[in-house]
């Protein structure tokens, strides 16, 4: 018998930056297949090419042996195959069972529809999976964590023979990933294949059947729980050659410049205490949602933290806005660029002085054009950002490009501390190395560093201390021959 | 993000009693309760206030803004906004006006302007869709074209002289001995149960607040989002043509004049009825007691005598005060 | 971009300009004007063109500013209607020049302040709070006047909008001292220059320092302030103050300057294209007028130059969208 899914050989580029290669996958009916990997690593590019959101460059895909080729998440569903997207696509302001059946409402004559029975096909789709959600609440009155368990509902009710779950567990309770395992315990035992995708490796160990780790945008293997075991799959996934295209290291001083102390904000992060020195590069790593954002954006004032204290160069701060904190010399280098750190559709130059207007104003607030050219054509120069014509909209550059107006606009507020929140994403190697020293130089001339990175490697290769978040906590700091890719690893997962 | 969102729900679920009801509950009942207040006070010192032929006034005078509102409460649900109809409104009490003169039979008039009302809206979306502007401009533009067409077709005079038999769309009714219950407003209110029913019942209908909730969400439904759009803003047109005809009726006469700031009066109505401009929310019934709290307020301040002019300051002070309670109900609950 | 071949760059470029494309049309059609009439080029003509232009102009330029800050005002007309009404009263009464303008531009500003209060601080969309603005600001100014014109108002005030140097109205230069003014705080002037990235994008605003509410809430202001102005100079042109000055201004402003290259998305606005515009529909207004057509036949011109305007601006975002 054939899988009930499989994919073949799925090659996907986005530009010139290639996601997948050759990624073959398979999984059976009434198992339950784990997808691990880093961050970045193909993951769920791979689901959205299954589940009719991306197209692929080239490959197969095969359900029950047949060859498919979903226009759309709609026509995917249609086929039997249900992806539970991370991002819920749940509307708050109506009802579960509306949610549910949207579209697919049972109706009486001339398309009324037939509450009774929708409300009834909710419950008995509840109880078939055995929570107890009431089908005529609004969508908006339960938790994430609800609302996520609503969505698997949703992609169970199409009757569907593939199921694929990306992250299911970020944002739920203890006693919902219970409640969750119990619902993928049942669909298995009903012949369903399950597509799990997550980095938490211990659930994984706990319901998986397989294993597949993929690496950079390729397979690099595939095993049994059984027969394999935590730390197996952290090498698997992490297994990439450490490159010496890191800048060395610096020296740091002993002063110290930014002191946090038991900083939190629950539920998202508590009790988080670190000092950064003088020309010193501190890297965060963790999984995505440990709480990385939350701890640089609180620092910055960009959100709230409802105890704990932070002082710059001694002088404890009081900082209730980002205005304030660029004032104190505290810059954050956004992780969204497009969402929250440029301004797309104005000039290079309009964004590099963006944050250091205060630095060019006459009388009267009159913008001195002239310095700020200059300023804009040095920035242009020490960031090395092409075309070198400071006057296009940074909707015209390439990613790494506009990744490097964002640490040039940082950069000319005069940081002393600058918190950069995942200061590579989504650049080619080239922008990449360039970013690098620009972080490494600036430690050199004394501005402390902070590094979020989800990319181990990044962080290693970087950074002259790294702390470890896991779920809101600062699970590890380490520092000299402590710092490798498995060490950090075990931190963030286990 | 996401713990964000968890806190957010959590918070949600310690709000007790205010969740217990639903925030459309919550402001249709809010409204309800003001306007049983606001008729007691005026009635104590108004004993004519809430006599049937008073009653029967206020729904003849606001007519056409409650027929337009049942279009515009659909439109505000998906997300957008429809400034046309105060074009359409005069265009079609003119155009139904220049067919009868022209000899069209009555039937044949009405379906043709209705037509008409239907295409303009259709060109609404279309623009919108086609150009991807905010509905707000697209309407605009499309608002002002109206309003210099319809003085270009009448030469700026009055049309009038229409057929007899045309009398019964905003004229004639019932005797009720002191006053005419006119059939008009038995078609506002037929309308009104039908999109009333039909957008609480029908599967097609109920789209509207998916698509106003969450856009992205309605698209990866496979709903087509543009194709509904032009259906929303055609029966917008539509039944501000509606409005035109029984205008017409009523005044045997079109004057390009007619309209003049309905659209803001007709959003007004429908947001202080519960509706939400970013989309997701709004009931027919809570637009028609927005309808009819700003009809009583006209009413009221026009047999005080003392101060007339004062209705504009507080329908504009209800609207706001209604939005700040809607505020503050969804950040309690949110 | 417009795609033109054989065409040099940078002639190209020129062409895309929303400002070049009003003067062009301009052009074209004094042009036009002036061979089918004589009565066009006539300074009397021309005058009366300018003069009747400035209340538009300023409320256009005030709405500009929203504009580009993501925002919309609709209580413009109101707050004129409201001002006009103010201002003459006090004069009636016999209130000090300066004194009456003063507290009629002080109540256009509290107008602004509330609606920039409700929008900045209180995150309300705008729509919604200036629309009750309108209401309330236009309710008031029936209040106060119980729909009765104002008139007696002395003679030194009338003079501001009715006296002449060089037979052109004091309110024609003043109106376009305010235009290079605004043109030059819009280029060189620090919280305008952060309004054109509050409206491109408020959130990166907030996160990169920039006062985002304050400077919001002093759009606002500003756009009443030109209402409050344009109400001065219209009272006094006219010898009288009428609660209904204004009705159904704010559509107008919110179309000359989106012709002029204003987005409802924020971010953009020039203040030489909503000049233009302005200037634009005007003649096309004196053109109906002198040519014995219809005069209110300037909406179906306005509506269509405005839908002209979304394709215009629609072609050029698909280029955008396509990066």
């Amino acid at each position: 018998m054939p899988p009930a899914l499989e994919v073949k050989e799925i090659n996907k580029s986005f530009g010139s930056h290639r996601v997948l290669h050759e990624v073959s996958f398979a999984v059976e009916a009434g198992e339950v297949h784990a997808l691990v990997g880093e961050n970045g690593a193909g993951k769920s590019t791979l689901m959205n090419i299954v589940g009719g959101i991306h197209n692929r460059d080239a490959g197969e895909l095969l359900l029950k042996g047949q060859a498919i080729d979903p226009a759309d998440v709609w026509q995917a569903r249609q086929l039997g195959i249900s992806v539970v997207f991370q991002e819920l696509s749940l509307t708050p302001n109506m009802t579960v069972a509306q949610n549910i059946f949207v579209r697919r409402e049972p109706t009486k004559a001339l398309g009324m529809i037939d509450w009774q029975r929708l409300n009834a096909d909710a419950r008995a789709l509840f109880e078939q999976i055995g929570v107890d959600i009431s089908p005529t609440e609004l969508v908006g009155n339960y938790s994430v964590g609800i609302q996520q368990i609503i969505e698997i509902a949703k992609a169970i009710s199409f009757e569907a023979e593939v199921i694929i779950m990306d992250e299911p567990t970020s944002a739920l309770s203890e006693s919902e990933v219970d409640r969750l395992f119990g619902i993928i315990a049942d669909l298995k035992a009903q012949g369903v294949a399950i597509v799990f995708i997550s980095h938490k490796l211990g659930e994984v160990f706990r319901i998986a059947d397989r294993i597949s780790v993929l690496r950079d945008g390729e397979m690099v293997g595939a095993t049994k729980p059984a027969e394999s075991s935590p730390d197996e799959i952290i090498r698997l996934m992490v297994g990439r050659s450490f490159d010496d295209l890191y800048p060395p290291k610096g020296v740091v001083g002993d002063e110290v410049i930014l002191e946090v102390r038991e900083l939190s904000h629950p539920p998202l992060f508590h009790d988080i205490s670190f000092s950064l020195r003088k020309g010193e590069i501190l890297g965060i790593a963790g999984l995505v949602g440990a709480g990385r954002t939350e701890v640089a954006r609180a620092i910055f004032g960009a959100d709230s933290y409802s105890s704990g204290s932070i002082a710059l160069a001694g002088e404890r701060l009081d900082i209730k806005s980002p205005r304030e904190a660029i004032e104190k010399g505290i810059v954050y280098l956004t992780e969204d660029r497009k969402v929250m750190g440029l301004f797309l559709s104005m000039t290079m130059r309009e964004n590099i002085v963006s944050a250091a207007l205060g630095r060019f104003v006459g009388a009267l607030g009159i913008l001195q054009h002239k310095e700020i050219a200059a300023e804009s054509g040095r920035a242009m120069q020490r960031n090395d950002i092409r075309p070198r014509d400071d006057l296009l909209s940074v909707n015209s550059l390439s990613g790494g490009n506009q990744q490097k107006s964002l640490l040039a606009k940082c950069l000319s507020a005069n940081p002393k501390a600058l918190l950069a929140d995942e200061p590579t994403r989504g650049v080619d190697v080239g922008a990449k190395v360039k970013i690098h020293q620009a972080l490494r130089d600036l430690a050199n001339h004394g501005v402390g560093v902070i590094v979020i990175s989800s990319e181990l490697p990044e962080v290693l290769g970087l950074s002259d201390r790294v702390i470890v978040f896991r779920e809101g906590r600062i699970s590890a700091i380490l520092a000299g021959d402590n710092i490798s890719q498995a060490e950090v690893m075990r931190h963030a997962v286990q | 993000m996401q713990d964000a969102q968890a806190m957010r729900a959590k918070q949600a679920a310690d709000a007790g009693l205010l969740r217990r009801f639903s925030l459309e509950t919550l402001q249709v009942g809010g409204l309800a309760l003001a306007i049983v207040v606001f008729a007691i006070v005026v009635q104590l010192n108004f004993p004519v206030f809430l006599s049937l032929p008073n009653i029967n006034v206020m729904f003849v005078n606001f007519l056409p803004e409650a027929i337009i509102a049942l279009g515009m409460t659909i439109v505000i649900i998906t997300a957008g906004i429809d400034l046309s109809v105060a074009g359409i409104y005069p265009f079609s009490a003119i155009v139904v006006g220049l067919l009868m003169l022209a000899g069209a039979p009555i039937p044949v008039a009405i379906l043709l302007t209705l037509a008409a009302g239907a295409v303009v809206g259709a060109v609404n979306a279309f623009i919108s869709n086609k150009f991807r502007v905010h509905p707000f401009i697209a309407t605009l533009a499309i608002l002002l074209i109206l309003r210099g067409v319809n003085i270009i077709i009448t030469g700026g005079s009055p049309v009038s002289g229409f057929p007899e038999g045309f009398a019964i769309f905003g004229q004639a009714g019932i005797d009720m001995g002191g006053f005419t219950l006119r059939y008009s407003v038995f078609i506002w209110l037929g309308l009104a149960l039908l999109t009333g029913y039909l957008l609480r019942h029908h599967r097609f209908w109920r789209l509207s607040y998916f698509i106003g909730g969450n856009r992205r969400s309605a698209r990866m439904s496979g709903i087509n989002v543009e194709r509904y759009l032009v259906f929303v803003y055609m029966l917008s047109g539509t039944l501000a043509a509606v409005a035109g005809i029984i205008v017409a009726s009523q005044f045997n006469a079109a004057n390009n004049s007619y309209g003049q700031n309905l659209e803001l009066r007709v959003i007004t109505a429908v947001v202080i009825g519960g509706a939400d401009l970013n989309g997701g929310a709004g009931s027919i019934l809570g637009s028609m007691l927005g309808v009819l709290f700003i009809a009583m307020i006209y009413n009221a301040f026009a047999m005080s005598g003392i101060s007339t002019y004062w209705q504009d300051v507080v329908v504009g002070a209800m609207l706001l005060a209604s939005i700040l309670l809607g505020e503050a109900l969804k950040r309690r609950r949110a | 971009m417009i795609k033109l071949p054989g065409l040099p760059d940078k002639s190209k470029a020129l062409l895309n300009d929303r400002s070049v494309i009003l003067a062009l049309l301009i052009l074209v059609i004094s042009i036009a004007l002036s061979l089918l009439t004589p009565a066009f080029l006539s300074s009397r003509n021309l005058t009366f063109v300018v003069t009747g232009m400035t209340y538009d102009l300023l409320m256009a330029l005030g709405m500009t500013v929203v504009l580009l800050l993501w925002g919309i005002d609709l209580s413009v007309g109101s707050v004129l209607g409201l001002t006009a009404v103010v201002t003459t009263m006090l004069l009636q009464d016999g209130a000090a020049i300066p004194l009456a303008i003063g507290l009629g531009l002080g109540v256009s500003a509290l107008c602004g302040a509330i609606n920039g209060f409700f929008v900045a601080y209180l995150k309300i969309a705008p729509f919604i709070v200036t629309l009750g603005m309108m209401s309330v600001a236009r309710g008031i100014a029936t209040v106060l006047t119980s729909g009765y014109f104002v008139s007696g108002l002395p003679d030194a005030y009338k003079a501001i909008g009715q006296g002449r140097l060089f037979n052109v109205p004091y309110m024609v230069y003043i109106a376009l001292v305010a235009v290079v003014i605004l043109a030059l705080l819009l280029r060189n002037w620090r919280p305008l220059r952060e309004a054109f990235y509050i409206g491109t994008n408020p959130e990166a605003a907030r996160l990169t320092g920039i006062r985002v509410a304050m400077i919001t809430m002093g759009g606002y202001v500003f756009c009443s302030l030109m209402a409050g102005s344009a109400a001065i100079f219209m009272t006094s042109r006219l010898s009288m103050g009428f609660f209904q000055f204004g009705l159904g201004a704010e559509l107008k402003a919110i179309a000359a300057a989106v012709i002029g290259g204003a987005s409802l998305r924020g971010g953009t606005g020039s203040v030489i294209g909503t000049t233009l515009a302005v200037f634009l529909l005007a003649l096309i207004n004196n053109g109906f007028v002198l040519l014995r057509g219809s005069p209110n036949a300037q909406n179906v011109i306005m509506g269509g130059i405005l839908v002209v305007a979304i394709m215009i601006d629609a072609y050029r975002r698909r280029d955008r969208d396509e990066d």
